[in-house]
């Protein structure tokens, strides 16, 4: 079932993914905890540290689900085995190694100890997304030039290389590239916050964004047989639109930081570019899997990417156009309204992503044929209704306290900015534990898939109840589609208006009113229509499996 | 593969154009970045501030050991728990952060902010050595004295080293002279005057606001003239009443014990130690406590109110007046 051996290189980098994700979802619902009651683990475990934590292995896990699906597809690209299989040992070794003492360095912060020497910090260095310390982002370099190395010897010659080719090569290569801009304690606050935005701005929209374009790509391929050629298309448009929109892009990070007014105009008009190739990629999702009308091969595999995908367009997209503009940023800035678009962007596309590609290596590892889906499938929807609800209630509890903070001024937050924010503090750790019974879900599922105990004639394998493709699972038109993305975007002209609304006179004299109203009316707008415009895109797939070709019993094999 | 199938491929002519485009693009980024950077926009740099002795570059040292922006924003950037720091020096002033940073579980009050208004580099800062003329320049340190003086912060206390408070204050008039570009916007109205704000705290501030009234009620027993002293300078943000220690000793069982000094010493902690210490704490400082933590308080206190801190003391040790 596995093609190359070496593909199952993968597979504890897989491992590691899922228990950094269960990990990193605790420490999530702890610092949620601790933004209604402070005093929880004061003094043991604060809330800086606790959320260093959650934001550190977020990173770490993401990049592991990238390096495992890199590693798992790589052969496949290339029709031959991985080069230097020891390297790949030795990158999870340092990978697993760096992760742990990271984790430990966090908590020197408690003492105020950051590890100076030669004017750097060596143990931890607290800027947020760049809190390891100097130690370990040397590591991290070497481990980012190992997967650069390996995956450009593994490639065949360049004149081989078709746009998936280019695309995780040029990813992997400014992976590395990147990451040299943290290495640097800048005294200025200005210029260290130019540059902390290289790595964090440019790693997620110049790289990660690149390799998810790519990974998604192929994992079409593989789970669709859809065209290299096609998906190549839609490759080379979308990397080709990230980096076009995103390089300026970052010109949205500097409208506050203390650099020139000019960055106002730069970043609010290049940025405003930066959902365009996430419609492309979105609308390419929809293509591919629809150039036939086979079932399913890998039910929660493609549940996941076709999750990425969404979120990517919704939360990466959309919550991010909102706030893109200098007339919208200057109130979103510094405020739970920027949270709400950062989780659904980061888990929703790259977590996704990684847990997608996990679902489709791990049972073809295991020489496992077919697996109960229903499992895989419900911890889906678990994290992704989670997700969507902790959105909701990060946008609408950020709104009002953009009113509270920035409109009025109040700024004692235990007394006047909190209360008020009180029911949406409160929604947070609601959503957050449903998210993390799913996530539980899938981390058992997939760690256990092939290894469980099952009954052979269990009605876990067998096909979904027979459903007439009509009403809600009938097939999805283009025509539909649009409409649906339409509805995203109109709901996202509402957000956008609710948060420049903030600029009129008679918010400012102290009436929150239109605010509120556009701000209830666009989050969960948007956030239904994606809920529900995934479901009925899953449903009118599901439908496919009762028709009489029944693909899904072939085994499960790379189409490459 | 840059074409629709069946359509004919232009792959290298496509590329290079996209590359080329991208180059012009990169051309006007850099010329931007460049231009942000140029001595000719005047922006502050961290190595002409200081604040006394200590530099802002050592502030920003100290403000990433102890992650900062983990719970607080800074120009916008950073954790949501805390509110930003960015311009908390030029409305709180550097008086009120020497009161608050030290013990930050506790809001400080209007007395604990006046006892630091001694300290040289404060003066040298502000030009201000009274606590009214401190409190009309900066309002936001009165609105905090008034509102929340001597009520529990969010914060948890940190054990600061010495000179890491004042590095701190140095790092944060840095930032509070930066130009941002007018973020965050100002208030266009007085958000007090709002349902959304909470009222002001009950009796048990307002009488340490007015000491007055309660002074004027009775002639005072020296034990509650101590406690409503304690109250007034927020003693308790570092002291617990208990055997603790939140950032000084605690008080519990400290009169009549046997301390140790810093130099070795063991001495009894009578009377007059503990007065002495309160009116100079370094005089004769505890062994494992670090000089400059806590003021003196020789010129705020009269030997009268001394001695009724002390008489309050020794009822904690269980002992009668």
């Amino acid at each position: 079932m596995i093609q190359y051996q070496t593909q199952r290189l993968s597979m504890r980098f897989f491992m590691l993914m899922l228990v950094l994700f269960a990990l990193q979802v605790g420490f999530g619902l702890l610092i949620a905890l601790q933004h209604i009651d402070p005093s929880l683990l004061e003094g043991r475990l604060n809330f800086n540290i606790a959320r260093s934590e959650h934001l550190n292995l977020g990173i770490i896990w993401i990049l592991a689900g990238f390096i495992g699906t890199i590693l798992f597809v790589g052969p496949l690209l290339s029709k031959r085995e991985l080069a230097a299989p020891w390297m790949i040992k030795f990158l999870f070794y340092a990978l697993l190694a760096v992760t742990i003492w990271n984790v430990v360095a966090q908590g020197f912060a408690r003492e105020g100890i950051a590890g100076w020497w030669m004017g750097q910090p060596w143990i931890h260095e607290g800027l947020e997304y760049l809190e390891a310390g100097r130690a370990a982002d040397i590591v991290i370099l070497i481990g980012f030039s190992i997967l650069a190395y390996v995956v450009l010897r593994t490639f065949p010659p360049r004149k081989d290389w078709n746009e998936i080719h280019w695309a995780l090569a040029l990813g992997v290569i400014a992976l590395t590239l990147v990451w040299i801009f943290g290495l640097f304690f800048i005294e200025r606050q200005d210029m260290s916050e130019y540059f902390r935005w290289y790595v964090v701005h440019y790693w997620v929209e110049g790289v990660w964004e690149v390799i998810h374009i790519a990974l998604v790509g192929f994992l079409l391929v593989l789970l669709f047989d859809a065209k290299v050629k096609s998906v190549g298309y839609a490759v080379f448009w979308g990397v080709a639109l990230v980096w076009l929109s995103g390089l300026i892009g970052n010109a949205h990070h500097y409208f506050w930081i203390g650099t020139p007014e000019f960055w106002q105009f730069w970043g609010s008009l290049f940025s405003a570019l930066e959902p365009l190739p996430l419609i492309f990629c979105f609308w390419h999702v929809y293509l591919d899997a629809h150039h036939d009308r086979r079932p399913l091969k890998n039910a929660p595999a493609f549940y996941f990417i076709l999750g990425s995908v969404v979120l990517e367009q919704v939360g990466a997209g959309i919550l991010g156009f909102t706030m893109t503009f200098a007339l919208t940023n200057v109130w979103s800035h510094g405020t739970w309204v920027t949270p709400a678009h950062a989780h659904l962007a980061l888990f929703g596309t790259f977590g996704m992503l990684g847990l997608a590609a996990a679902y489709y290596a791990v049972p073809l590892m295991r020489g496992v044929e077919r697996y109960d889906e229903r499992i895989g499938k419900l911890g889906f929807w678990l994290v992704f209704v989670g997700m969507l609800g902790m959105a909701f209630a990060f946008a609408l509890g950020g709104t009002v306290q953009v009113f509270a903070y920035r409109t009025l001024g109040l700024d004692w937050f235990g007394g006047d900015v909190f209360p008020a924010m009180n029911f949406f503090k409160m929604l947070v750790p609601l959503f957050g534990a449903l998210f993390t019974v799913g996530a539980g879900v899938i981390v058992w599922d997939l760690l256990t898939i092939g290894h469980r105990r099952v009954r052979p004639a269990s009605d876990a394998y067998a096909p979904p109840r027979a459903a007439v493709a009509t009403g809600w699972g009938r097939t999805l038109t283009r025509y539909e589609s649009s409409l649906w993305l339409a509805s995203m975007w109109f709901f996202g002209a509402v957000i956008t208006l609710g948060l420049l609304s903030f600029n009129l006179a008679s918010v400012q004299a102290g009436d929150p009113t239109l605010p509120y109203v556009l701000a209830w009316v666009g989050y969960p707008g948007l956030l239904l229509v994606t809920l529900l415009f995934v479901w009925r895109f899953l449903a009118s797939l599901e439908t496919r499996v009762d028709q009489p070709a029944r693909e899904a019993l072939l085994p499960m094999h790379p189409a490459a | 593969m840059s074409c629709k199938p069946g359509q004919p491929c232009h792959e290298g002519r496509l590329r290079r154009m996209a590359l080329g485009v991208l180059s012009a693009m990169a051309l006007i980024f850099v010329l931007l970045s460049v231009a942000s950077f140029l001595d000719s926009r005047g922006q502050v740099i961290p190595a002409d501030v200081s604040y006394g002795e200590f530099g802002a570059v050592e502030g920003r040292r100290v403000f990433q050991a102890y992650n900062c922006m983990g719970c607080h924003t800074l120009l916008g950037n950073g954790a949501y728990l805390g509110p930003d720091l960015t311009n908390i020096y030029e409305l709180a002033g550097p008086a009120w952060l020497e009161a608050f940073m030290p013990s930050a579980r506790g809001w400080p009050t209007a007395a604990a902010v006046q006892v630091q208004l001694q300290k040289p580099e404060q003066i040298a800062a502000t030009g201000i050595d009274s606590i009214d003329e401190y409190l009309a320049r900066y309002p936001a340190a009165a609105e905090r004295v008034a509102r929340r003086g001597g009520g529990s912060t969010h914060m948890p206390n940190l054990r600061f080293r010495p000179g890491e408070v004042g590095k701190l204050i140095a790092f944060l008039r840095y930032t509070s002279m930066m130009n941002t570009e007018g973020w965050p916007p100002p208030p266009k109205v007085d958000g007090l005057a709002f349902a959304l704000a909470s009222p002001m705290p009950g009796a048990a501030v307002a009488a340490t606001v007015t000491p007055d009234a309660v002074a004027a009620a009775a002639p005072e027993d020296p034990v509650a003239m101590g406690e409503r002293l304690v109250a007034d300078f927020a003693c308790t943000a570092c002291h617990a009443t208990d055997a603790g220690t939140l950032i000084g000793p605690g008080w519990g069982g400290l009169h009549g014990s046997q301390v140790t000094l810093d130099d070795g010493r063991q001495v009894l902690a009578d009377d007059a130690y503990l007065a002495e210490s309160i009116r100079f704490s370094d005089a004769a400082l505890r062994a494992g406590f670090a000089a400059g933590t806590m003021p003196s308080y020789d010129a705020l206190l009269s030997a009268e109110q001394v001695d009724a801190i002390v008489a309050y003391l020794r009822t904690l040790s269980g002992e009668a007046q």
